[in-house]
């Protein structure tokens, strides 16, 4: 048990100091760096790889309950308008269907093209579908606007009328509630450092940059689909099988609904494909799947199942937000002088188009910075949370802008970098992949291509990471049973939203018990398991793994009392235990198994949660007493100068996470954060139209998504960290890894070519002009959304 | 998606009756690749799906063959894009063929994906995609792309629909010189030159080709290769795994002497149909090859071009694209 102020040994490799900690009651000394450890650390597969793989698992889409009606959705086809009369009626006479039920009624004003209007259930998906048919609505159309551009001008339509509701979600940390509202217009709170006005005023001006980036929409587009499928059991108790990454929000939205206990109200969650920050949700961000879902199976009697198609998951689940950014620097001799980024973008109908915390909370050696974003509303489905909410878009612009500079100050992009940054492993991870992926080298050559106007160019880029260790105390309730045959088993109602959070959470109780990991079970994914957090804010393994090894401690001590009592020693103190774990004292031995079987009762069972976040090392997050997770990667692309067409054979991902709790899962996380990074950078992006107001794309053949021969040789270094922050010392690594990728590759493109391609996706059409191949006609920005 | 039916007929004449009575209602499966597309996309609610690949006999064996004869080739409509790309024993000469067919779509649909299938292909322009946009090519009255976005449409021979061509064979095989075989449903097949397969906009906005209800594609006949002949294809995508090009050229050549002649230069997904570039054709025939005239070539094969605001990008990225195919069928180093 701990003591007042526990020294710690926290840090990293070269760099480790013994902190004294005041822990938290009840406490374990949080594993640090001096800890040993056998299971924890190591590579281990996924314990459920086997039943994905083999098609065994079963996903929300997969669950059949018999009798159960499918359910469909008629979505509005006009970005603004006026419900004029809505009439279910005529479906409920089509073939199958059961229940028919109006979302939206006469009077409302619809906002996007994809919002709620009705929705039916029938006994086959094919009879729900055509149903909508023969619903009557009548609608009469309003002025919109689908982009930032329009949407912003002082005579656009307005989207909302007053004060507008902040929607978050625990995918979105820090940040956030906005001013006041003007048009369409919102700032939301800026973040400064210094006078960055003096600065500018001040600058010569051959060492200022001054240019606008922008990014496009960005779908999730996880794999299955937003849904759910809610079977009543009796007039006030519901069970319901949800494609979530948050089963509890889940569990309190459906109770709220419909006034229901929220322990009556149970939620399953085995297998889930893919959320990315958009499935917090009984609903999705822009459909109340939930109601919807729940009422029809109300009215129908019967289990009801409800997903959605591909084109609502573009259009209504949420999406990451675009953003317009005006970015200015100066420079004096070879030190940053100021940062000023004024960024416009658009959730739709919803709020949260900031663009993070990279330009403010990375090169912080730079004396004046001021970040300033605003939210736009246009007429579309509403942002969401999505990997990282802000700062892929944010990276993208300030590293590349840097980058300019860097050329116009005549300094090596990576040295200044190194000497803006303040936080000593990111310094560490660039010094290191500077000399991993041979820049200085690899610069020299790119440059010489550019000088012999080879077709084919290669160029170099490297840019940062910056997140924290969103952990949450108290919030996971985690139980562990130490059975009389000689198993274990781990009990909380978490999601695994793909991670492999429930092998690391096996191999946390193996190692408190030193224990084979097949000795271990993990039961999770429902409600009835235990209060868990939702998978966002890179949070789950932080806040899950110390309760499980806080109770696993508990439990462990029972059992040592136990074993106490049986080897005929005064008190627990006197027992130790071995790496095979054998109980030992009073010159006498008895194993696990021994042990475990003469448990009283049932078994021994403990259940605790985490503890507030109780250190900060290496460094703390920008503004909260937290630590910060760093990051660095680089990336190396080809451009072929005859189509324009960029390719990215490689990228260095070098990335810290506190304590790596399980290398496989953690570089699966890391793949899929520079898979998503470059699908990001080459070609997804939403297309609306503005003559419909609708999006062009919404479907996966033209929406595009990095494919197996798009995506890049990833190289990952992985940096321990001892954080001395929880029991455990595990941090995130879902969004970091996803960070720094697009910027990446975009100032690897500028090196290529020796012009900036100022607008993701960095498709032919951008290079092409960026070449001066043909003369794109990209108009101005406008005055109005002009800093 | 609507039901439907399948149904399975064993010759070409009871399958061709089938589909011309019903018009509209049922239509020919070959791959289905397409068809089912369309159908999921809720463009088409067909009630009956009839098989070509059910047809039996000589028949069955001519759609789903390929043969030689007399130096040239004959590849039935129902060989896939896979089995194309694939064959040991066509001609080098038909390289810019086997190249397209093996860099279109997936493997997965290359595998399932007809040559007739993929000639006779709809659109892929994005209005006409979405279910509830009704443009020029679905009968309404006028195309949205010319207005809207039309970064993936066409810079050449368009208007009144700007669509470009889907299909990745097509241009190829235009530079070829190849011809298509049609059974007209009755009694008779015609041979006709490939180009005479596809129409423009102009002549019917909401076709593309000019077969009518129940006449069926047979198969597509390569001619016997000229003297020293080669080809090459060139095409350029946003995504490199599964996706559209963005632009394609083909060209086909004799060279002797160290002079190109019997020159044919095609674009494809430029043009509303495989697009022939004479003017390209007229500055390589019977020249030397060299790097400058291959760009004087690429710009002439552009010269007619009228790109919208969204897709100038497309004609320098042809002009890449055509250097690249006149280098690789050239033999000559590009630097
Ligand atoms: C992700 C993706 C990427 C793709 N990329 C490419 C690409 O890069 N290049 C490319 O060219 N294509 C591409 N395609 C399209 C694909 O190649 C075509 O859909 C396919 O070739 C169609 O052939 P099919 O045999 O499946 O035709 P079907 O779908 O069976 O038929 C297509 C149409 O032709 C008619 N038809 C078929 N055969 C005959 C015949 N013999 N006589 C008369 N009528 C007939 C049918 O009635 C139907 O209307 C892509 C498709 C997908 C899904
Ligand atoms: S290009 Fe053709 S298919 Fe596309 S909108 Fe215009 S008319 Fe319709």
């Amino acid at each position: 048990m701990a003591t007042n102020k526990t020294p710690i040994k926290v840090g990293f490799a070269g760099a480790l100091t013994t902190v004294k900690t005041e822990l938290p009651e009840g406490e374990p000394v949080p594993w640090d760096a001096d800890s040993k450890l056998v299971h924890v650390g190591k590579k281990v597969p996924r314990i459920d790889g086997h039943l994905k793989v083999s098609g065994k698992a079963k996903y929300t889409y997969d669950i059949h309950l018999p009798g159960m009606l499918w359910a469909a959705v008629l979505r509005c086809p006009h970005p603004a308008a006026k419900v004029v009369s809505v009439d279910v009626g005529p479906a409920l006479k089509e073939p199958g269907v059961k229940a028919a039920i109006a979302l939206a009624k006469a009077g409302d004003t619809l906002k996007f093209a994809g919002q709620d209007v009705a929705a039916v259930a029938a006994e086959r998906p094919d009879q729900a579908h055509a149903a909508l048919a023969a619903i009557a609505v009548k609608y009469k159309k309003l002025g919109y606007s689908v982009d930032v551009v329009s949407a912003a001008h002082p005579k656009a339509p307005v989207v909302h009328e007053g004060a507008v509701g902040e929607r978050r979600t625990e995918g979105h940390v820090g940040e956030g509630g906005g001013g006041t509202l003007q048009g369409n217009v919102r700032p939301l709170p800026p973040s400064v450092r210094g006078d960055v006005d003096k600065a500018m005023a001040k600058a010569k001006p051959e060492l200022t940059h001054a240019a606008v980036y922008t990014v496009p929409v960005q779908t999730h587009s996880a794999l299955e689909t937003h849904g759910l499928l809610v079977r009543w059991d009796g007039a006030d108790r519901m069970t319901v099988w949800a494609s979530t990454q948050s089963i509890f929000s889940v569990r309190d939205e459906m109770a709220a609904t419909f006034g229901l206990d929220k322990d009556k109200v149970r939620v399953v969650t085995e297998f889930l494909g893919g959320g990315f920050g958009a499935k917090f949700g009984a609903s999705a961000p822009g459909s109340g799947l939930g109601y919807i879902a729940g009422e029809l199976a109300k009215q129908a009697k019967a289990p009801v199942k409800l997903m959605c198609t591909r084109a609502d998951e573009h259009v209504c689940t949420g999406n990451r937000p675009d953003a317009i950014q005006q970015v200015k620097l100066a420079a004096k001799g070879k030190a940053l002088l100021a940062i000023d980024v004024t960024s416009h973008g658009t959730a739709g109908v919803g709020t949260g188009a900031g663009v993070g915390r990279n330009a403010f909370g990375i090169y912080t050696k730079c004396p004046n910075v001021r970040v300033t974003s605003y939210d736009v509303f246009t007429n579309g489905g509403p942002g969401t949370a999505m990997r990282a909410p802000g700062h892929p878009q944010g990276a993208f612009a300030i590293e590349l802008a840097l980058d300019e500079l860097a050329a116009k100050m005549g300094v090596d992009p990576l040295e200044l970098r190194i000497d803006h940054d303040e936080h000593p492993l990111r310094v560490k991870q660039f010094e290191r992949g500077g000399e991993t992926f041979g820049w200085a080298r690899k610069r020299a050559e790119s440059a010489k291509m550019r000088a012999g106007n080879a077709r084919i160019r290669h160029g170099y880029g490297v840019a940062a990471s910056l997140w924290g260790d969103f952990g949450r105390a108290s919030a996971a309730v985690a139980t562990v049973s130490v059975k009389p045959n000689a198993t274990i088993e781990v009990k909380n109602g978490v999601q695994d939203i793909g991670t492999g959070i429930v092998t690391v959470l096996a191999q946390v109780a193996a190692e408190v018990f030193r224990r084979p990991l097949s000795t271990v079970t993990v039961k999770y994914g429902d409600s009835e398991f235990g209060p868990s957090v939702g998978s966002g804010g890179s949070q789950t393994t932080s806040s899950v793994t110390p309760a499980i090894r806080n109770a696993a401690e508990q439990a462990k001590t029972q059992l040592t009392a136990r074993a106490a009592e049986l080897l005929g020693v005064g008190s627990a103190e006197e027992v130790t235990w071995d790496d095979e774990g054998t109980a030992h004292g009073g010159g006498k031995s008895m194993t696990f198994a021994q042990v475990c079987k003469k448990i009283e009762g049932e078994a021994i069972v403990a259940t605790a949660s985490r503890a507030r976040t109780y250190g900060t090392a290496p460094m703390a997050f920008p503004g909260a007493p937290l630590p910060q997770i760093a990051g660095v990667q680089f990336a190396e692309v080809t451009v072929d100068t005859w189509t324009g067409v960029v390719r990215v054979p490689h990228v260095l991902a070098l990335h810290d996470c506190g304590r790596i709790m399980n290398e496989l899962t953690v570089r699966s996380q890391i793949n899929g954060g520079v898979i998503l990074g470059t699908s990001y950078a080459l070609m997804e992006q939403r297309v609306m139209d503005n003559d419909f107001g609708r999006m062009l794309n919404p479907n996966l053949d033209c929406y595009k998504i990095l494919g197996a021969e798009d995506t890049p040789a990833i190289d990952i270094e992985l940096f321990d960290v001892y954080t001395g922050a929880n029991s455990t010392g595990a941090a995130g690594i879902g969004e970091p890894a996803t960070i720094p990728t697009a910027a990446a590759i975009a100032c690897a493109v500028f090196d290529a070519i020796g012009a900036p391609v100022r607008s993701l996706p960095l498709t032919p059409n951008r290079v092409l002009a960026a070449l001066g191949a043909y003369e794109a006609k990209e108009p101005p920005l406008p005055d109005h959304l002009r800093a | 998606m609507e039901r439907f039916s399948i149904v399975r007929l064993a010759t070409l004449k009871e399958t061709s009756a089938r589909v011309a009575e019903g018009a509209g209602e049922r239509v020919i499966r070959a791959g289905g690749i397409d068809l089912l597309d369309r159908m999921k996309e809720g463009l088409e609610a067909p009630t009956e799906l009839v098989e070509l690949q059910s047809i039996g006999g000589e028949e069955g064996t001519a759609l789903r063959g390929a043969s030689e004869k007399d130096g040239g080739w004959r590849l039935g409509a129902l060989v896939t894009l896979g089995q194309i790309a694939a064959m040991t024993d066509l001609p080098k000469a038909y390289r810019a063929l086997q190249v397209a067919a093996g860099e279109a779509a997936t493997p997965g649909i290359r595998n399932a994906a007809t040559l007739g299938g993929n000639l006779l292909q709809r659109p892929r322009c994005w209005y006409f995609r979405h279910q509830d946009m009704v443009c020029l090519k679905k009968g309404g009255d006028m195309c949205y792309a010319q207005t809207g976005d039309h970064r993936y449409h066409a810079i050449l021979g368009a208007g009144p629909s700007w669509i470009v061509h889907p299909s990745s064979t097509a241009s190829p095989l235009l530079a070829l010189d190849a011809s298509v075989e049609i059974w007209d449903g009755k009694a008779s097949t015609r041979t006709v030159p490939i180009a005479d397969l596809f129409a423009l906009p102009t002549v019917d906005p909401e076709r593309e080709h000019t077969l009518s209800p129940g006449e069926i594609l047979l198969s597509v006949q390569l001619p016997a290769p000229v003297a020293d002949q080669r080809s090459a294809y060139a095409t350029a995508k946003e995504k490199q795994s599964q996706d559209w090009p963005l632009a394609e050229a083909s060209v086909r050549l004799s060279m002797r002497g160290g002079k190109m002649s019997q020159v044919r230069v095609a674009l494809g997904h430029v043009a509303p149909i495989p697009w022939r570039a004479k003017e390209a054709e007229a500055i390589l025939e019977g020249k030397t090859p060299s790097a400058d005239l291959f760009v004087e070539a690429a710009k002439a094969a552009t010269s007619p071009a009228k790109p919208l605001a969204g897709n100038a990008y497309k004609v320098p990225l042809t002009h890449g694209l055509l250097r690249q195919a006149l280098h690789e069928a050239t033999g000559l180093a590009e630097a």
